[in-house]
């Protein structure tokens, strides 16, 4: 976390890789987030946070299969690295520890 | 859904914008990854629909990170290269000084000459497009159909205007614009000559003349109003403000109440006066112009916008023939701000004028820079074996043929550059001896739009020059040319050759050129034109002289000096007092045919006083009383009306039979471009106002200034203003004469850029074959030889360019001959003289290199290696 930062938005794409797994391809990452947000994403942004996590080292990649739908294209199946595991715990605890530390509305 | 429906898939300009932009690699997994997308919105959506929200995602994609670079994904140091190619540029100019100096000082003539034509045809075309309505106002000419073509006239009847105005709704404004002429006007004790003009009610709205004071709907409203300019307001009053409402004398006749000051037109502007009066004022001073018939102010209408002008000149062509009669004369609206360059009417339309000397002297700039930038492709591609070893090099190690002739470029646009800052400090310079010579003030101003022009001549001298030695010289053979093979090919030579062909070409018709130009000139000012203007001046008899004007005439005759005086209401040149009429008719006459004749009203004694040749019959005496009124026709009238022994026939016109007493031998009294026209004399001296004295050689100065004491005592309240009619007999020609000056000094550049151009390979030849000429010494060839030897290429090349470039240029000069009447005939010697001088400049260019090389002691070049 001292390194490269993440920003929100990947965050939350990052994680939906994470989720994904095997499945963790551009369409069904948008997807995803989209029924988990309730909002429309477009492509661009997905993709601008995938190009940008893959260039930071959280990230990894490789051609799945072609289908039909896709006009005989192939998908490109993204992998969460283990920095990027160790990054996401890093700042769920963070998170945790200053909710914790928060007067008045602390989880009980 | 199947696949291969053109309606179902993705929107091809969209996926064809998304492939030029996106970055390769990323390409197969987005472009699935939309067209996943776009086949699940298709079950969902309507095509439409489907298609937009592709083009929506598409649009979404353009984010920095995944756009391709320009340049590709791989990145390279450019800066670093971009100072390597300055760095090699700037010591290749150091080593080769010669061939540096000689492209430098090529260069910045050539653009020097660009610039000052620039800002010449700049400011060309900016007469009269000051004007707010500009695109609006037309000015309406007349066509007069006659049997030898249409004549187009720029003067019309003065109702014109209100007429078109009142009967055509698509005319917003209308008015009439006498001519101008020179009227004293008086405040106080204040006589000023200025120049002056009568025009209608709506003149300021049709025209941006701006105005100082007074309102643009009132100023010539009253009919006793006066605007003046307030150049003329500062002489008048010494100054500007508080002078509406103020009396000034008109001729010490009248007196008209300033209701306005309007701004001096500005330079822009092809029509100039200090003063205008109104509408009224001139139907009422001059009834004349009232009739139908006589033409002499100028119309002008601002049509409404949008208005055809081919469908509104259809519809007013009838109305001067409705109200004069005349079956041949039909009105013509044309846009006033193209007259300045296109005045000259051909067949009743506008068409060549002042834009034939804008498009020459274009042409000129541009080939004179086109030589200039020969000699730098031929001065870089000869000295290719120079830098051989470092094309080489280059090549061999990984230098791609793009990344080489932005080298090579950038070393053109470099000195193209530094040419560029010479030629403008060379503009600052002579631009007040540029602007003597063309008559304006034009001044160099730095503007985004001239800042533009610069680069834009920046970039087409550097890429013209550069173009050829860096395509040539990017391709050669890396192996060859580190071997050191001289890699010159047939083509090369031939190419070289050939662009030194085509410079001479250029150079030979220059001077071709100019030579006519001159005898033309020469011709204008030294041919017979039918009567003496030598020691001739004339002035106008105003106020109170006219009405005196014979007495007036009695005392001039007894001045000393003056060898004979008589008047006249014609100056005999263009763009003086004229007067033309359709109203002849004679015995035979055919009804149907109109001729339009120039009338002169002339005083007893003006025949002789200007020395025409009378042919037959004789000229007016005092001892016949009856020839006041009577005729003398010139030879072109008799010809035109096609009448045998003229002499004591009689001939209508201005509502009277009258007698023809005789014929005068043809004389120009337009320019030497037309030919000469129908003409008559009519003795009517007391409608003659113009005094013309012809002055004892030798003695003008007293004379002159005892005209004046005579002028001022007998006429107080006037300036006596005289003018010589050869001084204004050679302003006529004002425009040949810039043309003669610019183009010499023009030829003289290019023939001088050109020569350098000799100069640079002649001497580079030289070099590079002294070893040839050292041994050919050493084995006993004498100097005659190696000189022959060295120059016989260069000769060949300037022969080639005569033979081609004579036959062009005879067409040249022939056409531009067409423009006059009366030409000097073309003689083969101009043609001999221009190519011997051709070739002599070019052999003693070449001869002084080959001379030096001739005399080298042979062990000195044989001694090395």
């Amino acid at each position: 976390m001292k390194k490269t930062k993440l920003g929100e938005f990947e965050e939350l794409v990052l994680m939906t890789v994470v989720v994904l797994q095997a499945d963790a391809y551009g369409v069904e990452i948008k997807r995803e987030l989209e029924d988990r947000l309730n909002e429309t994403l477009s492509v661009g942004s997905i993709q601008s946070a995938l190009k940008r996590m893959e260039e930071k080292g959280f990230l990894t990649s490789e051609f799945g299969e072609a289908s039909q739908k896709r006009g005989g294209k192939r998908k490109r199946i993204y992998q969460a690295t283990p920095h990027a595991r160790k990054v996401l715990q890093e700042m769920k605890d963070v998170r945790s520890q200053l909710w914790a530390a928060m007067p008045g509305i602390a989880t009980n | 859904m199947s696949k291969t429906n053109k309606g179902t898939s993705p929107p091809s300009w969209s996926l064809k914008f998304l492939r030029f932009f996106l970055k390769s690699n990323y390409l197969e997994e987005i472009e699935g990854d939309l067209e996943e997308i776009y086949d699940d919105n298709l079950n969902q959506y309507s095509i439409k629909k489907a298609r937009k929200l592709y083009n929506r995602e598409v649009i979404k994609l353009l984010r920095p990170i995944l756009i391709r670079k320009m340049s590709g994904n791989k990145q390279l140091n450019y800066i670093g290269m971009f100072q390597h190619n300055i760095l090699v540029a700037f010591r290749s100019y150091m080593r080769y000084k010669s061939a540096f100096l000689i492209n430098l000082i090529g260069l910045s003539t050539g653009l020097t000459c660009t610039l000052l034509v620039f800002l010449w045809v700049n400011s060309e075309f900016q007469v009269d497009q000051f004007h707010e309505n500009s695109d609006r106002i037309y000015q309406v000419v007349a066509n007069n159909e006659t049997s030898n073509g249409i004549s187009t006239n720029f003067a019309t009847p003065a109702l014109l205007p209100q007429t078109l105005a009142e009967q055509f709704p698509e005319v917003e404004y209308a008015t009439t614009q006498s001519w101008t002429a020179e009227y004293t006007l008086s405040f106080k004790e204040t006589n000023i000559k200025a120049i002056g003009q009568y025009a209608g009610a709506d003149y300021f709205k049709i025209f941006s003349y701006e105005l100082l004071q007074g309102d643009k709907n009132q100023v010539l409203k009253d009919k006793n109003a006066v605007v003046i300019s307030d150049n003329l307001a500062i002489k008048l009053f010494g100054s500007t403000t508080d002078i509406v409402g103020k009396t000034v004398d008109f001729m010490h006749l009248k007196s008209f109440q300033v209701s306005g000051v309007f701004k001096s037109p500005p330079s822009t502007s092809s029509h100039q006066f200090d003063f205008i009066m109104t509408f009224e004022e001139f139907k009422e001073s001059r009834s004349w112009i009232l009739d139908w018939k006589n033409n002499a102010p100028s119309s002008f209408v601002m049509l409404a916008k949008g208005i055809d002008l081919e469908a509104f000149n259809v519809k007013i062509k009838d109305v001067i023939r409705a109200n004069n009669g005349e079956p041949n004369i039909t009105p013509y609206a044309t846009r006033y701000s193209d007259l300045y360059l296109r005045g000259k009417f051909k067949n009743g339309k506008p068409g060549a004028g002042k834009i034939t000397y804008v498009r020459l002297f274009s042409a000129i700039a541009f080939f004179t820079l086109a030589i200039a930038c020969i000699n730098f492709m031929n001065l870089s591609t000869a000295r290719v074996s120079r830098r051989l070893k470092e094309i080489g090099i280059k090549k061999a190690i990984g230098a791609s043929r793009k990344s080489l002739i932005i080298q090579f470029l950038s070393e053109s646009v470099i000195i193209s550059l530094l040419s560029l800052v010479l030629a403008l400090a060379t503009v600052s310079i002579i631009l007040p001896a540029f602007n003597n010579i063309v008559g304006k003030q034009l001044v160099l101003q730095f503007s985004q739009e001239f800042g533009l022009t610069l680069l834009a001549i920046l970039l087409i001298t550097g890429i013209l020059s550069g173009s050829y030695p860096a395509l040539y010289l990017s391709s050669l053979k890396p192996v060859k040319t580190l071997k050191g093979q001289s890699p010159t090919s047939w083509r090369d030579l031939f190419m070289r050759k050939g662009l030194v062909v085509f410079q001479f070409i250029l150079s030979i018709i220059l001077i071709v050129s100019v030579l006519v130009v001159y005898k033309q000139i020469e011709f204008t000012q030294k041919e017979n034109i039918g009567f003496n203007r030598d020691n001739i001046i004339y002035f106008e008899a105003e106020g109170e002289l006219e009405l005196k004007l014979q007495a007036f005439l009695e005392e001039v005759k007894k001045v000393p000096g003056v060898n004979m005086a008589s008047s006249t209401a014609h100056s005999f040149i263009e763009g003086g007092y004229t007067g033309n009429t359709y109203d002849m008719s004679w015995n035979g006459k055919d009804p149907e045919s109109v001729l339009a004749m120039e009338y002169m009203r002339v005083n007893h004694d003006l025949i002789e006083t200007l020395d025409f040749q009378i042919k037959e019959g004789r000229s007016y005496s005092k001892e016949f009383p009856t020839d006041i009124g009577s005729i003398i026709f010139n030879e072109a009238a008799i010809k035109a009306m096609n009448i045998e022994n003229p002499v004591g026939q009689t001939v209508h016109v201005f509502g009277e039979n009258r007698q023809v007493l005789g014929v005068v031998e043809d004389f120009n009294f337009r320019t030497f471009h037309e030919a000469v026209s129908p003409a008559f004399f009519i003795l009517k001296p007391t409608d003659t106002w113009v005094i013309v004295a012809k002055l004892q050689a030798g003695r003008e100065p007293e004379t002159i200034k005892e005209l004046q004491t005579l002028y001022t005592s007998m006429n107080p309240g006037f300036n006596f203003d005289y003018r010589f009619l050869s001084d204004d007999y050679a302003k006529q020609y004002a425009t040949e004469q810039r043309i003669a000056i610019l183009s010499r000094t023009f030829a003289i550049v290019a023939v001088l850029i050109s020569c350098l151009g000799l100069f640079g390979l002649a001497s580079f030849t030289v070099e590079r074959r002294l070893k040839e000429i050292g041994i050919r010494k050493i084995l006993g060839s004498n100097n005659a030889n190696i000189v022959q030897l060295l120059s016989s290429d260069f000769v060949k090349m300037i022969l080639y360019a005569i033979v081609i470039a004579l036959p062009i240029s005879y067409f040249i000069v022939d056409s531009w001959l067409q423009n006059f009447a009366y030409a000097v005939s073309l003689k083969w010697w101009f043609f001999a003289f221009s190519g011997i001088v051709a070739l002599l400049v070019a052999w003693l260019t070449v001869g002084f290199q080959t001379f030096k090389a001739a005399m080298v002691n042979p062990a000195q070049c044989l001694r090395n290696e």
